[in-house]
């Protein structure tokens, strides 16, 4: 039975990678058994919602279906803002995560910038990933506390799309000095060739930028650039879809009159649009 | 507080600290001698006298015989490092991974007598049983002292479960000994700079980020001068495969640094002693023999199973350390 499963895994995924993600399911502390996991494997089911959980730089994220998996274009770019980051500010982060998700982007900056000196918010639209962030800044030890030298993590179901955004009442008030955001930045026309692994199983909400997939960017441009919405100094960092970055660029520089700048990921596509006041 | 000064004069007197302890040694034995035969000449302390003036005479033959040439032996630089271990698997196809599983268990078997912590970092294991090659980490104090003599070509000789006909077959596992470091050791030994290397992400993702949530991990790293390279997919984190990378160019290059050293050293005793290749056949196990030989020493026990699946190894490893020592002895004698 097992050696079936595993031709068919082998057809669809290759032999390398199949030998590689059958020793993880393997290794798998879940209580799903293996023949299982196998089996949703091969019916296309993605490798990171069948083990419940997806390393993001030193962190274990818990991902749960349909929030959207953490990807390791995030993961780079987050280690490398938290890196310059760490170089260029001493004092206190205010931090708004737009989009958050699984909540991995602020939980990976608490992780690595110095104790005390982050302080995260993040809000999604979906109630599911707000519960999964949620359930995540407690397992990364980052939930928030009454201890002011522990970074912390929180989040809120909120849209800001909202005009009214953020509300009085949610208890996340600007100014802030880091704003990130990984939006759904998917165009029509590329919603309908999506794989089956993203566009069956992952959140449609987390995927869907609009007709030209921008509609996000701009709401984001909109609201940094209002008065008072950032501190002096404060970056904005936002991940981008393969050639989008100048298309972004020039939300920022036009709507918030910021200046801007493009990192790459590790496959060299422009994927983070950096932006300062 | 304890000055940078301070700290450096302690290690110091800690380091002479054999050589204080074998003189108070040889100074109290030789007064005891000393007031030993003095009794010699009374008739009724005779007997005993003589008894313990044989004994003292043999204590300060051992301390001049073993104890002062060991002093001159140069402490290890490397005594404090843990090992990384790469097995392969050589000429003999199947029956040569079957092996390897055999020694990976033998090493790890070696790692619980001495209180390493073992893991292992990759290994591909065959369907058919074996495995065709592993990374293992070694982590504790003189592990890479210990290990470093297994390096080498180890050939077994057997008959294969698999083989109808009953012929010996002869196969090999090659393995590398590499000194494994902290993070914070490697960067003191100012190994590499980040500038001298290329760090590639393996196989396209087509649009990547949102696009795609297949899992891509495999990272290679090129020291460009080098050449070195690494590749390392073993775990889901990128993150990770790019840290374990990382350690084992830092033990390469590590390695490189110490045998770089060695020469030098020889060299400049104008006295060049062969060193080991790492093609070189160092071991033999052969199966009907029952029988384990190593080359380099001309050691050769009838201890097999043991080796295999008892603590013989142990037997095998304390003899080429000792054969190191006293190449060592005889190498700062020479000088």
């Amino acid at each position: 039975m097992t050696s079936v499963t595993l031709a068919l895994l082998s057809a669809r995924l290759g032999k390398r990678q199949a030998a590689l993600e059958y020793k993880w399911m393997k290794r798998a502390t879940s209580e799903v058994p293996l023949e299982r996991m196998l089996a949703r494997r091969v019916a296309g089911e993605p490798l990171q919602y069948i083990l419940a959980e997806q390393p993001f730089g030193p962190l274990t994220i818990k991902v749960k279906p349909p929030v959207l998996i953490p990807r390791p274009e995030t993961e780079h770019w987050t280690i490398r803002l938290a890196e310059v980051l760490n170089r260029s500010s001493a004092r206190t982060l205010s931090v708004l995560d737009l989009g958050t998700g699984t909540g991995c982007i602020p939980l990976l900056l608490c992780n690595m910038l110095p104790a005390g000196s982050v302080h995260a918010y993040g809000i999604d639209i979906s109630s599911e990933a707000v519960s999964l962030a949620t359930e995540n800044a407690a397992l990364c030890g980052f939930s928030p506390s009454h201890d002011i030298t522990r970074n912390s993590f929180q989040a809120f179901q909120a849209s800001f799309l909202d005009p009214s955004f953020p509300h009085i009442s949610l208890g996340v008030a600007p100014p802030f000095d880091l704003i990130t955001s990984n939006p759904p930045y998917i165009s029509w026309p590329e919603y309908m060739q999506l794989p089956h692994s993203v566009a069956s199983y992952e959140d449609p909400k987390a995927l869907f930028g609009g007709p030209d997939g921008l509609d996000f960017y701009h709401a984001i441009a909109k609201l940094v650039a209002r008065k008072d919405f950032l501190n002096p100094g404060a970056v904005v960092a936002v991940e981008v879809g393969d050639g989008q970055a100048a298309s972004v660029q020039r939300i920022f520089t036009t709507t918030a009159q910021m200046k801007t700048q493009i990192w790459l990921d590790p496959w060299q596509k422009k994927r983070t649009v950096i932006a300062r006041r | 507080m304890s000055s940078p000064e301070d700290v450096l004069h302690l290690k110091r007197l800690k380091e002479t600290e054999p050589i204080q302890n074998a003189w108070d040694n040889w100074t109290t034995t030789r007064e005891a001698l000393r007031e030993t035969t003095a009794l010699l000449g009374d008739p009724d302390l005779r007997s005993m006298a003589s008894e313990d003036h044989a004994m003292l005479i043999e204590s300060l033959t051992d301390i001049i015989k073993t104890t002062f040439p060991a002093i001159l032996v140069p402490p290890s630089r490397t005594a404090h490092l843990s090992a990384l271990v790469e097995l392969k698997s050589g000429v003999g196809g199947s029956e040569a991974s079957l092996f390897l599983g055999e020694m990976l268990r033998m090493y790890l078997r070696l790692a619980q007598a001495f209180r390493w912590k073992a893991d292992v970092v990759t290994s591909s294991e065959l369907d058919g049983g074996g495995i065709r090659d592993a990374v293992v980490e070694f982590k504790g104090a003189g592990a890479y002292d210990t290990l470093r003599w297994e390096s080498g070509v180890h050939r077994v000789q057997r008959v294969p479960a698999t083989e109808q006909s009953g012929r010996l077959h002869t196969s090999t596992v090659a393995i590398v000994v590499l000194p494994l470091m902290e993070e914070s050791e490697a960067n003191d030994e100012a190994l590499y700079s980040m500038d001298d290397i290329k760090i590639e992400v393996m196989r396209s993702r087509g649009a990547g980020g949102q696009h795609v949530n297949k899992t891509e991990s495999a990272v290679r790293l090129t020291h460009i001068p080098s050449g070195i390279t690494v590749a390392m997919q073993d775990e889901r984190s990128q993150h990770t495969n790019r840290r374990r990378a990382f350690q084992v160019l830092a033990s390469r290059l590590m390695e490189a640094k110490l045998i770089r050293e060695m020469e030098a050293r020889r060299a400049s005793r104008r006295n060049l002693v062969k060193s080991a290749d790492r093609s070189d056949k160092i071991r033999t196990y052969n199966w009907p023999q029952e029988r384990v030989t190593d080359h380099r020493i001309g050691l050769s026990l009838r201890n097999l199973t043991s080796v295999m699946e008892g603590d013989g190894l142990q037997d095998f490893v304390a003899a080429m350390k000792r054969d190191h020592e006293e190449t060592q002895m005889e190498e700062a004698l020479l000088e």
